[in-house]
Parts: C-alpha cells; structure tokens; sequence
C-alpha cells in the first residue's frame, strides 16, 4: 500500500522556484499569474507502519523552519492545478536518496519491490485559460518523453484525494529469453537487422553470414549448445560496428574530386592520415605527450609527478530530445572517460559548447524543443552535471545559429589529473591477465540508452520503461569516482574503462581483447527491475557505471573499499584467453563469438566527395559601401546573439570547487567580461598552471570548411597565448560534428559536397596540428546532425546544421603568477595590435548582420602567425604586458569594445596604425574594424617598457595605436583622422548585456 | 608542541575535500581526509581531532533539502559523538553544504545551549537558480566566533543554490543579540547589502552569510573560505599583480583572508 507526503513552504515564505515558473510563463508566451506556489510530493510505495511514515515525514522531508507537509493533500489555494511526475524507468534521483534516508532513519531496508517516487505540482493563481495551463505544463514544466502530467481546475480538484497516489512502477512480466536467429540468407539478415532496429550495413551483413556458416565456428559452437546466432550476439555485432563505436565513417574510402581542378584523391580512413599520423610525428617531437589515440582520454605531461587527461564528447541526438536529460547524461557520461584513463583520474574541470537555433526564434518550424527551452534545458543539465559532481566548469560557449534547428549540438569535455605512478608502476600503462575479474561498478542496469532515441517514437503505456532517454546521476557516479581513485591509489585496480555507448557489451567486449577473452555470467548483473531479456542487459547503456580488471587477491580489499563508499561492485565473470566472447545465463550459453571476428574482414564504408569551389557555388562579394554611423554599428554587433553576454549563464556553472581557480570565465574590474581562456592551479601545492580554451566557428563552412577549421585551431591557441599559455605544449581535442555525407539522391542531394567539407576539414586538421605542433590528444566524430522537422502546412524540412569543429586546446604553465587577463589595468597605457588585418569579411558576423554571406573567409598564415605567438608569449614571460586579448568573432571593433569593458577604462585608437595587409582593400574603416583575419591580439603594455616590448616584436606586424585614457570613453579615430566612434563603456555595455540581460 | 589535527569529512556527493585539507594544512593543522563511514563504524575515532570540517558539496544529491540527509545520517548514527566533541571544548566549521548540514543537526544555532534544535534554515535563493560569484563581507566586531577574531571585511566566493538564511524575526533577534551573526553580506566599502543583489546573492534576512553557536566555537558560513587558499584564487589578482610590479601596491600576504580563518582555529589552541 502507498502513501504520499506533501510538502510545501510556508506561506510566508517566498517560492523562488514558483516565482521562476511565473517569470517565464510571462517572459515566453505572456501568460500572466497571480501567484504560484510548489508541492512536493513523495510518493512511498514500501510497508511502513503510521508511526514510521510520521518520523520520516517530520525527520526527513519536511523542514520544521519553513515547511509544512501531510499524507493528505494540502490544501493550498489555486485556481488551477499542473501535477508533473516521472514516467515508469525514468532516475527519480531524490526518489533513490529517499530511500537511503529512510533505511539510515529507521534502520530498516526497503525490500526489492519497494520504492520511493517523487513528483510535484504547481498551484497556480490567476484567471488563466485551459490552453494557458496546458502550455505552461507541455512546454515549460513537463517533457511528454519522461514525464507524465496533469491537470485539474478548481472545480475537478478533489481535495480529498489530490492528485490521487501515483506509482510509475516499472512492471515487465516478462521471462527473461534468448531468441536463436535463423540467416538462412542475407536478405533474412537484413530484414532481421530492421525489425529489431541493428542498423547492419548492408555491406556486412554477408561477412556476418560467412562467420556463422563457417563449419569450424558451427562445430565449436555446437559443444556450446548454439547453432544460429543468438539475439545477444547479433546485438553485440551490432553494437560493436556502430559509426558510433568504430567510426567507420572516418575510417571509411573517400574519394574526393575538386570539380574546378579535377584533382582528384582516394583517401583510405581520415582517421589514420589526418588524426593518427600526425600525431605519432608529433609524439616523437614532443615528449610531454604521455598517452594518445587508444585510451579514453589522452594524456600530457603535467609536471614530474602528474599527467592530465583530456577528452571530449557530444550528446546531441539525446539532448534534442530531452534537453535536460541528454546533457547531464552527456557531461556525467564525459566525466566517466578521464575516470577510466589509464589506471583513473581524479576529474579536474568540464567545459560545455551548446548550439541551438535561435532563442526567439517564431518561424513555421516546430521543433520538439523550441531552441529557448531547449536552452534552459541543456544549461540546467550540464549545470547539475558539473555542479553535483564538485568538478569546476570555467570555461563554455554557447552559439546561435539556424542550422542546429533540426538537431542541437552538445559538447561536453573534461579533463582528469592522475600520478605519474601507482606503487611505483607507470599509471598511464594498463594490461588484463587471464583470471582477474570482471567487475562492473556503479549503478545498476535497466532499459536504459537500449537503440537510443529510436524508440522514443513508440507509444507508452503505463508501466512501459521511458528509460531510452536517461538522466545522469552525479551523485551515483561521485561516490564512485572517490571509491575508486582509492582503489587506485591502493594499487587494486588492473584496468578500468567506462560503460557509456554500447554498455558492457562494449565494454568488457573490449577489454577482454586485452587478455583475449572473456566469460560473463549475466544472471549476476544486478538489475532495476526484473524482466529484461539477456542481450538488453548486455547492451543497455545504463549510466554511472565502470568496468574494473582486478586480480583474484584484491577481491576482498575491493569490496570493502566499494561498501565503505556506499558503490554498488559486482563480479560478474572473469577474464580468460581463449579467444571467445563467452556468455552465459544461469549456466546456459547465449553468446560464444570469437573476439577476432570484430577485426576481420569487414567492408570499408565508401563516400563520393565534391568540392566545389563557392566561387562555383555563386558566392561573391557583396558591394557594400562603409557605414557612415560606426558607433550604432558597433552598439548592434554588441548586441548580436553570438556576440552579447551571457553571464547568466556562466554563473550558474560553479567555476571555482576544488580552490584551483586562476583565471576564471568571467574576468575585469567588474568581474562581467569573459576571458580568453581559464587557467587552473590542479596540484593545490603547486605553482604550475593548467591553460584551457575552446573555439567554434562553423560560420566559415559557409565559404570553405577546410578555413573554418584552421581558424577554429587557430582561435583555441590563441586563446591559450592570450592568457600566458606555452607555444612549445598545446594539446589538442577535435570533436566534429557533420551533417550526413553519404550522398543520395533524394534524401541527401548535397551529400558529396558535405563529404568534401569534411575531407577538407580533416586535411585542415592535419596541416594546422603538424604547422603549429598540436598533438591530438583525443577526439570524437558526431555525424548525422540533421533534422526533419514539421513546417507551417503539414509538410516537413530537412535541416541540416553547418559543418561544425568544436576544437580545445591545453597548455600548461611554469608558474601561474605570469597569467595574463584581457583587461588594461592602468590609464597611459599603450595599445597595441598584433598580427595583420586583411580584408577577409567573408561569413563574419558583420556580414551576417547586414545579410550578407560573402566569400574572402579568414586564412590562417601558420608561420607568421606562430612567430608572433613565440613573441608574445616571450613578453607575457618577462611580465611585459598589462593585458592581452585574442581578436576573435565581431573582429576588431567588438573585442576592443569587450577590452575596454573589461578594464571599465577608455581607449584612444587610431586605426590608421593598425597592422594592415597591402595587398588587398583592407584600408577601409569597416574592414578594420570587422575583418575576422585570424593571427591578432589587442594588448596593452607599460609605456616605461615599450622599447624593450617593440624589440621582440621586430620585423612582425605589431603596432602602438593608442593608448588608455583616463576616462570611460571608446575613441577610435578613422583612416581620415575624423573621430568615427565616441562611446562611454557603460553605454557599451548595456548594449552587450542587454539581449539577456535580465536573466539570473 | 603537538600538531593540532583537523578533520574533513568526505564522502556521499561531499566534494570540497581537497582543498579545505590544503587550507587547514596552510593554516597549519595537520588534516585528515575521512569518509563519513570511517567515523560510524569507528574505523577513526574523532578523539584524536581538534578541529572538524563539514565541507562544502551536494551530499546525497541535496535531494530533500540541502544538507538534510546527511544530517539524518550523522545524527542517528554518531549524534551523541559530535555532541561530545563540541562539548569537549572543541572548533567545528561547516561550510556551504556543511553549513546546512550543521543547521539540520541542529548544532547551530545552539540558541539555549540546545545542540539539537532545528530552528534557522537555509533555503533557496530569491534568485531562483544556483549562482557562483564572489561576495564582499563584513564581520560583526562583537561576535565570539573563533574563526573570525581579527577580521574585519574580505572578500570570499559563494556557489549555491540553497543559501538563504531564514529564521523567524525572534529567533532573529536573539541571534543578533547574541553576537552570533558572525558574517553579512556586504558591499565593497563593507557596508551591509541591505538585500541589494548580488552584494546578497540569495536573498538572506539581515544579509546574514554566517553564523555560530553562542560559545563561538561552531562557526557556519555559505561562502568558501577553502577557495581562497592562494592570492591567484581572487577574480581581481591579475590588476593587483600589475599595481605591485609598478609598486603601486603590496605583494599579498600569503596568508590569504580564507586561510586565516583556518588560522583562528589553529591559533585558538596555540595561544
């Protein structure tokens, strides 16, 4: 029998979250409301006696202070009620904590069937119309895929029983069976590939076959009692040849054609030539590049004793769907590689990259997700994400941009800090013997992630799982994350990756590669709920859970650290070397597959590339004659969603847990203007420094991938440079995100064109990374960023999001106190400009104002460029230079408006001194003020030292334009020596802040 | 002279370990990192401590109220030890989730020497989300807080969502009476905030940001003195680092306002 508490504040007291929900119902869609007030509500589906339920609901649930609560329905005044409660198999996180409350209170345990479910309704005050309610519970409160929600008027509220007592238990009565599956032929596989959602590429499927008829294999198989595949291990070959798990895109066959030249070139695996190859150069260069290109995170030096890792990932199909959901399960997800690196990392800082449509956006397009929800949606994931699990975030961007409409992009990175050695054994280095233990870690495994997002299509019923989309728990996976750098430091653990993508099947599927083999007993897995079926359990991506090796001898000190941190462990098999993928259930075989089979013979995946160049594609200048008004433009570029400030966002990232703050996202007199890049102190009794930054460009796809991603490189180092950051160590992360390439004549009729982006964007990868000595440290492929979505007349769109590089980029630092901000610090100071301005508008943010594409992108000049860096980095290193700021997206114009905003100081400059290039227009006011040419810095300098600070940068575009004045003013004379903008910082910064600027 | 031995709680989503040990050790304590388990099953025993540190952190997710079942958990199983300790004479600081953990235990206020009562609460902020910035504060002169002898304003960071400090308007009176309002949200002169956001980030009554028992040895606050353990730690470091390079200024103290917090504590048994 279930009971329910409710809970709400006491009158008096201000509901801030009510107050929230009244701010957006009005901000969004202009509802208005007199009053809304929040109950919670905790359903209790366990055997507890009248006075047990009293003690937990006056000891735990209700705060005598400034709460009141009953097992009846409280009776707080509405005019309309909006209940929201979890579906079936969705984490009720504080559900889970409930119950371990309860057990500690009453020193009692919930038995398996019991359990703890918590859900809320709003009550709301106001003359408000059904529609009005429905629309602030359907698009503000609830998400249809893993909520359920109602609604009651004043007159169908009983209140007697409420809302009634909900049990979203998850009920399967389902017995557990593995299915043998005929393949007579492959037209049979095919079609079995369809019905249970494999996703098989035709091209396989023949190979597939060929294992299973060979005669050897079906001997051997048949001592195990199997003759035809199993479900199981169709699923794992499924899992296993993903795009997602064996990037067979990147590995696939280009060929690539340039239509103006007819140069034309076969490309075996961009992986290999663009990424690996040079990175291995680069290894041998470098010998702070500890652990690349096999691990789940790479590795660099830190210092003598520690190395960082890093890696990055995107979470966007999940996270299109359910906002919240997808991008805490995204950043907890990232936080588990770093943990699973070399013997584990103890997790450092996270970074985020969101790209969503337009957040006012009130076009013909439905969305699932409107792109302001979706927003709020992903910030508050990551948010808790990051928050919860005490890892800093100091370092995000967030983008706009029509594209990713269709599908929004989710980046999520982090970064670890581990020993050197473990006991004297190298911590980068780990191995499996044959014996030691498979031990899964964590949470437990439910439907969860099983074929992604596909079956969020399918109906519900009442008691069906919604566990395909999932929602992390950072409190699971920190009490793991602790437990296990113990384990670590005691020198128990052999070998450790995550379960993300793929779950065990990818998990233990490859570490037994390691001691070349495997047995798994999954009766042993423990569960959420019974009824799975045998291959769900194998590939179910449940979250917040590791895969361990130990030895035999550490079992019992394992489990005692496991219990002493409240980590669920479980054996549940034992590594061998016999060559098989062996399974079973209550002793009963359902999988015995050879772990060769993965490596042999598969089919290459192939693409036809296009390129044409957009002077072929009709793209040209536009004839554009310069502004008479500089001042309103630059008040508007301030004000562009890409440009504007978005310091609601970045404060509700806790950028300073774990003390190891130096430079932080927000920076400047008034602590309000973002950095270049963030800075962390990650060895406390350490003064060395760990430099970070992130860029993203993907406007320059518009004209010519290969460009945008120099300048995305490019923008990333610079960032680094900017804030004291070492040219001789940048490491480098790629996470690409592309539009679908394979070409079809009708679904995708561009398809070779965005082949040949990417075949170009890879060649760029290669030519910058090996030009400016960036070893790639780690990366991740995201493809297939396109949506279909319903317009205005039933019909639907295909919108495809521009080819996207999210590129990061570390350095590290001797000693912290040389950092760098962007602020000047003192009036008569000089301003400098570094690096040359040309007339390279195209697809910049000022042309997008004015509506415009163009066609001269920005071009990295890797030599001069680097030159430059080494100089600058020079003076940061004699503590030269006051300030120094990367020039970046909005060009001149806009970063010295965010330099002079940060330093709440006035400038003086002239533009006739700017570096410049002959050989083109660019001696024009508006291209020197909004020119994005790559290579530039603006940065301010001690007039006492400018001999000695000129000198290193002799015979390198480096030039005094002005200097820092007293007052609050931006002056910047033009080419004439006229004046052409007069604008008081403050006047600059409300233009910047004002867009969002009434979000907290 | 023997060492003086902090405690630092761990464990259940409690994150802020690291670097208040670092801070306790710069302040000259010698600080232990131990999970909450070790101190029930008795594995450590709290007697060899002086001082004990309820860190900062999200235990058991803040599901059910920041700090609550953490609290549950402490008081039902090793309840009657921190009531010893406290009255051994001993220092406690509970900072940020510490701080509502310590408040759920009832440890704090302590109003009537009654160590178990919950009577003030930390709960969410007016602005409706968690925040992370750093706050200007201001010491009342008069308290008895060992932790704050000799300061006067500073500045610290504050990351919460649930930091509102609320009791009645008695209970309030009597806190301010009794000098236990140790720390208020302030401006940058140290004038109180008077409820101006974001000089009080949360909406706090009387801008209070922290407080302590009557005896002032058990000192709650929600700022994070433990992430101010370096002078590069302040968001405003770089502009000072170039006024003491043109000897505009001084060279900061390594001793930065966080860490002298823990140095009181220390200090407190020196002398």
């Amino acid at each position: 029998m279930a009971s329910r508490i409710e809970i709400t504040l006491k009158p008096d007291i201000l509901d801030a979250e009510g107050e929230s929900l009244r701010r957006k119902a009005r901000e969004y869609f202009g509802i208005q409301t007199d009053s809304v007030r929040s109950v919670y509500i905790v359903t209790i589906d366990a055997a507890l006696t009248a006075d047990q339920l009293r003690r937990v609901r006056t000891e735990i649930f209700t705060n005598p202070v400034t709460q009141i609560s009953s097992m009846d329905p409280l009776p707080v005044d509405a005019d309309w009620i909006i209940w929201v409660g979890f579906r079936p198999g969705v984490r009720d996180n504080p559900g889970a904590t409930a119950v371990e409350a309860m057990e500690d209170l009453l020193g009692v345990r919930l038995g398996p069937d019991e359990a703890v479910y918590t859900s809320k309704r709003y009550c709301i005050k106001g003359s408000l119309s059904e529609d009005e309610v429905r629309r602030i519970a359907s698009q503000l409160l609830a998400n249809d895929i893993i909520q359920q929600w109602k609604i009651f008027s004043a007159a169908s509220w009983n209140p007697a029983e409420g809302v009634g007592i909900v049990v979203p238990k998850v009920r399967l009565d389902h017995v557990p069976t593995v299915s043998m599956l005929s393949i007579d032929s492959d037209d049979t596989l095919q079609r079995l590939s369809d019905e249970r959602n494999l996703a098989l590429n035709p091209n396989d499927i023949p190979v597939i076959r060929a294992y299973f008829l060979d005669p050897r294999v079906q001997a051997e198989r048949a001592r195990v009692g199997l003759s035809d595949p199993t479900d199981l291990e169709l699923e794992y070959i499924s899992q296993a040849r993903s795009d997602h798990c064996n990037h067979n895109t990147f590995r696939g066959l280009f060929h690539y054609l340039d239509l103006a030249t007819g140069e034309s070139e076969t490309i075996s695996s961009l992986f290999k030539k663009c990424i690996q190859e040079p990175t291995l150069v680069l290894q041998k260069q470098k010998p702070w590049v500890v652990s690349v290109l096999w691990d789940n995170a790479g590795l660099g030096r830190f210092d003598e004793d520690h190395f960082y890792a890093i890696t990055g990932e995107t979470h966007n199909s999940p996270s299109n769907m359910e906002a919240y959901g997808g991008a805490i399960t995204g950043i907890v997800g990232v936080y588990r590689d770093p943990m699973g690196t070399g013997l584990g990392s103890c997790l450092i800082m996270g970074s985020y990259g969101f790209c969503v449509g337009p957040r006012d956006y009130a076009g013909d397009l439905k969305p699932h997700l409107h792109p302001r929800r979706l927003l709020d949606g992903v910030i508050e994931g990551v948010r808790d994400g990051g928050n919860k699990s005490g890892i800093p975030t100091p370092f995000g961007q967030v983008l706009f941009d029509q594209g990713y409409m269709g599908k929004c992009l989710v980046f999520v990175t982090a970064l670890g800090i581990m020993p050197a050695t473990i006991l004297g054994q190298p911590a980068e280095q780990k191995t499996i013997l044959p014996g030691d233990l498979v031990i899964m870690c964590g949470g437990r495994v439910g439907k969860d992630g099983i074929h992604g997002v596909t079956a969020s299509s399918e109906t519900f019923s009442e008691h069906t799982p919604a566990g395909h989309v999932q929602i992390g728990d950072p409190y699971t996976q920190k009490k793991m994350h602790d437990f296990l750098l113990e384990a670590r430091d005691e020198g128990l653990i052999r070998f450790i990756t995550d379960n993300g993508g793929g779950g065990l099947s990818s998990s233990v599927g490859e570490t037994a590669l390691y001691s070349n083999g495997c047995e798994v007993q999954l009766e042993k897995v423990p569960l959420k709920y019974a009824g799975l079926d045998q291959w769900e359990i194998w590939v179910s991506e449940s979250q917040e859970r590791m895969t361990v090796a130990i030895a035999p001898e550490n079992e019992r000190r394992f489990f005692e650290l496991s219990a002493r941190h409240a980590v669920e462990s479980t054996v549940i098999g034992r590594y061998t070397d016999t060559g098989k993928l062996h399974i079973t259930y209550d002793g009963k075989t359902c999988a015995y597959v050879d772990l060769d089979l993965l490596q042999a013979g598969f089919p290459q995946w192939q693409f036809e590339a296009e390129w044409r160049t957009p002077e072929a594609r009709g793209l040209f200048e536009p004839v554009l004659r310069e502004p008479g008004d500089h001042t309103s433009v630059l008040r508007d570029m301030l004000a562009r969603p890409n440009i504007c400030a978005k310091e609601w966002i970045t404060r509700q990232y806790d950028h300073e847990v774990q003390g190891t703050s130096v430079i932080k996202p927000l920076v400047g007199a008034q602590r309000d203007v973002n950095s270049d890049a963030a800075v962390l102190r990650p060895v406390l009794t350490s003064q060395r420094g760990l430099a970070f930054a992130q860029a993203l460009l993907p406007f320059y796809s518009k004209i010519d991938a290969y460009h945008m991603t120099t300048c995305t490189i490019d923008e990333a180092v610079r960032r680094l440079i900017a804030v004291g950051g070492d040219p001789d160590h940048l490491g480098g992360v790629d996470n690409f995100c592309w539009p679908t390439i394979q070409y079809d004549p009708i679904t995708n009729p561009d398809g070779r064109f965005k082949a040949a982006q990417l075949v170009r964007s890879c060649r760029a990868l290669r030519d910058l990374c090996l030009a400016y000595g960036i070893p790639l440290l780690s990366g991740k492929d995201s493809m297939y960023v396109d949506g279909r979505l319903p317009g205005r007349y039933g019909e639907t769109h295909k919108v495809s999001a521009l080819e996207s590089l999210q590129f990061s980029a570390t350095s590290v630092i001797d000693d912290i106190a040389r950092c760098v901000t962007l602020d000047p610090k003192m009036a008569g100071d000089l301003v400098y400009v570094i690096g040359t301005t040309r007339n390279e508008m195209g697809a910049s943010e000022y042309y997008e104002m004015l509506g415009y594409v163009g066609c001269r992108v920005p071009e990295v000049q890797a030599e001069a460029f680097m030159q430059c860096y080494r100089a600058l980095a020079g003076a940061i290193g004699q503590d030269m230079v006051a300030s120094a700021h990367g020039i970046y997206r909005g060009g001149l114009g806009v970063h010295l408006a965010m330099t002079a905003m940060a330093g709440q100081v006035g400038l003086e400059v002239d533009l006739s001194a700017v570096p410049s290039s002959d050989h083109d227009d660019a001696r024009r006011n508006d291209v020197l003020l909004y020119s994005e040419s790559a290579g530039r810095f603006i940065v301010t300098v001690d007039p006492n030292l400018r001999a000695s600070f000129e000198t290193l940068f002799e015979g390198m575009p480096c030039a005094c334009i002005g200097r820092v004045s007293a007052d609050d003013r931006l002056q910047v004379r033009g080419l004439n020596g006229s004046t052409i903008i007069d604008i008081s910082v403050p006047a600059l910064k409300s233009a910047w802040k004002q867009p969002f600027g009434d979000l907290i | 002279m023997s060492p003086i031995n902090a405690i630092v709680l761990t464990g259940y989503g409690l994150n802020c370990d690291r670097e208040t040990a670092y801070a306790l050790e710069q302040a000259g304590a010698q600080a232990q990192r131990v999970h909450i388990n070790a101190l029930i099953d008795g594995s450590v025993a709290l007697d060899a401590f002086q001082i004990m540190a309820f860190i900062g952190g999200f235990s058991w997710g803040d599901d059910h109220g920041a700090g609550v079942v953490q609290a549950v958990r402490l008081r039902t199983t090793i309840g009657d030890k921190l009531l010893d300790f406290i009255g051994q004479g001993k220092l406690v600081i509970g900072i940020c989730n510490g701080f509502q953990c310590l408040v759920n235990l009832g440890l704090l206020p302590a109003i009537d020497n009654d160590y178990t009562r919950r009577s003030v609460a930390l709960t969410h902020n007016d602005c409706g989300n968690f925040r992370d910035d750093w706050v200007h504060l201001a010491t009342d002169p008069a308290s008895a807080c060992v932790f704050t002898q000799g300061m006067q304003s500073f500045e610290l960071p504050v990351r919460h969502g649930e930091g509102k400090f609320f009791a009645t308007p008695d209970l309030h009176q009597q806190l301010a009476a009794s000098g236990q309002i140790v720390l208020r949200y302030a401006t940058a002169d140290g004038r109180p905030a008077q409820g101006v956001f974001p000089h009080n980030p949360n909406g706090s009554i009387d801008d209070i940001a922290g407080i302590c028992d009557p005896t002032g040895r058990v000192f709650g606050l929600m700022p994070h003195p433990e992430a101010y353990n370096h002078w590069t730690n302040h968001p405003e470091w770089t502009r000072l680092k170039e006024k003491v390079r043109r000897g505009q200024a001084d060279r900061p103290s390594d001793i930065t306002p966080g860490v002298q917090i823990f140095k009181n504590a220390v200090n407190y048994f020196v002398s």
